[in-house]
């Protein structure tokens, strides 16, 4: 195994607060740094990764038939079209859901970590089998969650279970922060959530419709060179994973600047 | 112990002596039963180690039922599996105490448990006689103790002092924010407004209800 390579769990516990999106801006992000990245979409019972990458129509083989010697590793990898640094690779068929153990998980990653300077595993919800299978291969971890009370229980019992199997570091990432609601205390700020799950702040990601526009179309953000909030955020994600100091947005700000509600009011539809 | 004695219970050795997974062959041939508690010594043990543990027991037909230690790495790695564990402390030295003492030499003997860090939701931690965590207990988690239950920390999960009947028992914190406080037989939630920071707090029971009141620094004396 190559020594360097960083293999980097995103997990959450609960479902739908943004693991399979910050997987795919992550990895873009870091691809478009210059550092050859793969993702491995460990969620095979339902995956979403490719779709959001826009590689659904581009995949023949997984994880599985490379284990099985049907296929080499360079086949089952798909290249993303337009960020070369890219690959993605399916763990496994989503019609055989029980055959990935934690032993092929290990295999199919150290055979990943030869070629790629990270190894993104975007980990299922839950925290059964698939969950386990998709941590037993990893180093670090990041730790997704969205600013409420089910999702953060629900990433305090991710961050005991992989403080069992020595994961280091884990570090948080918030997503689908939203300023205003903060302010009204509407909302857990973003102390509330680091006074609970007591882990270093990757970083904040404010909530973004353009994310659920980019999901639709297969091109994550970070991609399309977008200046939307989400888009800053998870550039930013990808800077300090790579060592880079850049000071976390402050939410009682955002927003507040002349030029963005310049960029508001043109984003606003007059007719 | 004698409900113990019931079900056939299956020590390891202790880590300095001999490895486990060396032991445990050995030790097959003393089975009869198809349900089994182990006893884990003073190993510590991670899920992964669980886990085989529980895999090696399954391939001879076993089904691994309770789990005692030594350490509190195992019980936490145990209950994180859905396995129930108790922790088991090396008795005090009876010789040691005190004559005058000899009424509260059975609580004595109970020792108490001693966690550093955060138990985190899911987790829980359960002993026969006191219990003192050094962190926070999150929303989630469990702690019970058959003595009293003390928190140096943020108790925001749930906790049950006494458990057995003893209603002298009580709980301390640091910042008590529970999500569910029981005593003895009596439960109770937690307060819903939140009280100011800087301020200890203790619960216990009065007049057959439970209360919280600022900690009181005598009250561990009797």
């Amino acid at each position: 195994m190559a020594p360097n390579t960083r293999i980097i769990l995103i997990c959450s516990g609960k479902g739908g607060v943004g693991k399979t999106t910050l997987t795919a801006n992550l990895g873009i992000a870091l691809a478009q740094q210059g550092v050859k990245t793969a993702v491995l979409d460990a969620d095979f019972g339902l995956r979403n990764l490719d779709l959001l990458l826009g590689l659904e129509n581009r995949i023949v083989y997984t994880a599985q038939e490379v284990l099985e010697e049907t296929c080499r590793l360079d086949q089952a990898l798909v290249k993303h079209k337009r960020e070369s640094n890219l690959a993605l690779l399916p763990a496994g068929n989503p019609r055989m859901l029980d055959w990935l153990k934690p032993d092929d998980m290990q295999r199919i990653v150290s055979m990943l970590a030869e070629k790629f300077d990270y190894v993104l595993i975007d980990c299922p919800a839950g925290v059964e089998d698939g969950f386990k299978n998709a941590a037993s291969a990893a180093q670090e971890a990041i730790v997704i969650t969205t600013p409420e009370i089910s999702a953060v229980r629900d990433a305090d019992r991710v961050i005991g279970l992989l403080n069992t199997k020595s994961i280091k570091p884990i570090q948080l990432v918030l997503n689908r922060v939203r300023p205003k609601m903060i302010a009204s205390q509407e909302m857990l700020s973003v102390n509330d959530v680091t006074d609970i799950l007591a882990l270093p702040l990757l970083g904040l990601v404010l909530e973004d419709e353009q994310v659920i526009v980019s999901t639709n179309r297969g091109e994550p953000l970070t991609l399309t060179g977008s200046k939307s909030p989400a888009a800053r955020c998870y550039g930013n994600v990808a800077r300090r994973l790579q060592g880079e100091d850049i000071p976390l947005i402050d939410p009682s700000k955002e927003g507040q600047s002349l030029r963005d509600k310049f960029r508001r009011l043109m984003a606003t539809k007059i007719f | 112990m004698a409900t113990l004695s019931q079900k056939q219970i299956f020590k390891l050795p202790s880590c300095k002596r001999n490895d486990w997974r060396n032991a445990l062959p050995k030790k097959y041939s003393d089975l009869e039963e198809k349900k089994i508690e182990v006893d884990c010594n003073d190993w510590s043990f991670s899920c992964r180690d669980l886990k085989q543990l529980i895999n090696l027991l399954e391939n001879i037909g076993i089904k691994l039922d309770k789990i005692y230690a030594k350490r509190t790495e195992t019980v936490v790695s145990a209950s994180s599996l859905g396995i129930s564990a108790q922790l088991i402390l090396p008795r005090p030295d009876l010789q040691e105490s005190n004559q005058s003492h000899k009424d509260s030499s059975a609580e004595n003997s109970e020792g108490i448990l001693f966690h550093k860090g955060t138990l985190r939701s899911g987790e829980q931690i359960e002993h026969e006689g006191h219990i003192l965590v050094l962190g926070d207990v999150n929303p989630g988690a469990q702690v019970s103790a058959t003595g009293d239950v003390m928190i140096c920390g943020r108790l925001m999960g749930t906790a049950h002092a006494g458990k057995g009947g003893k209603t002298s028992a009580k709980i301390v914190a640091l910042q008590l924010r529970p999500l569910q406080l029981r005593i003895a037989n009596q439960i109770a939630r937690g307060p819903e407004e939140k009280p100011k920071d800087g301020l200890a707090e203790e619960a216990l029971i009065q007049k057959g209800t439970i209360v919280i009141q600022p900690a009181n620094s005598n009250g561990f004396c009797k």
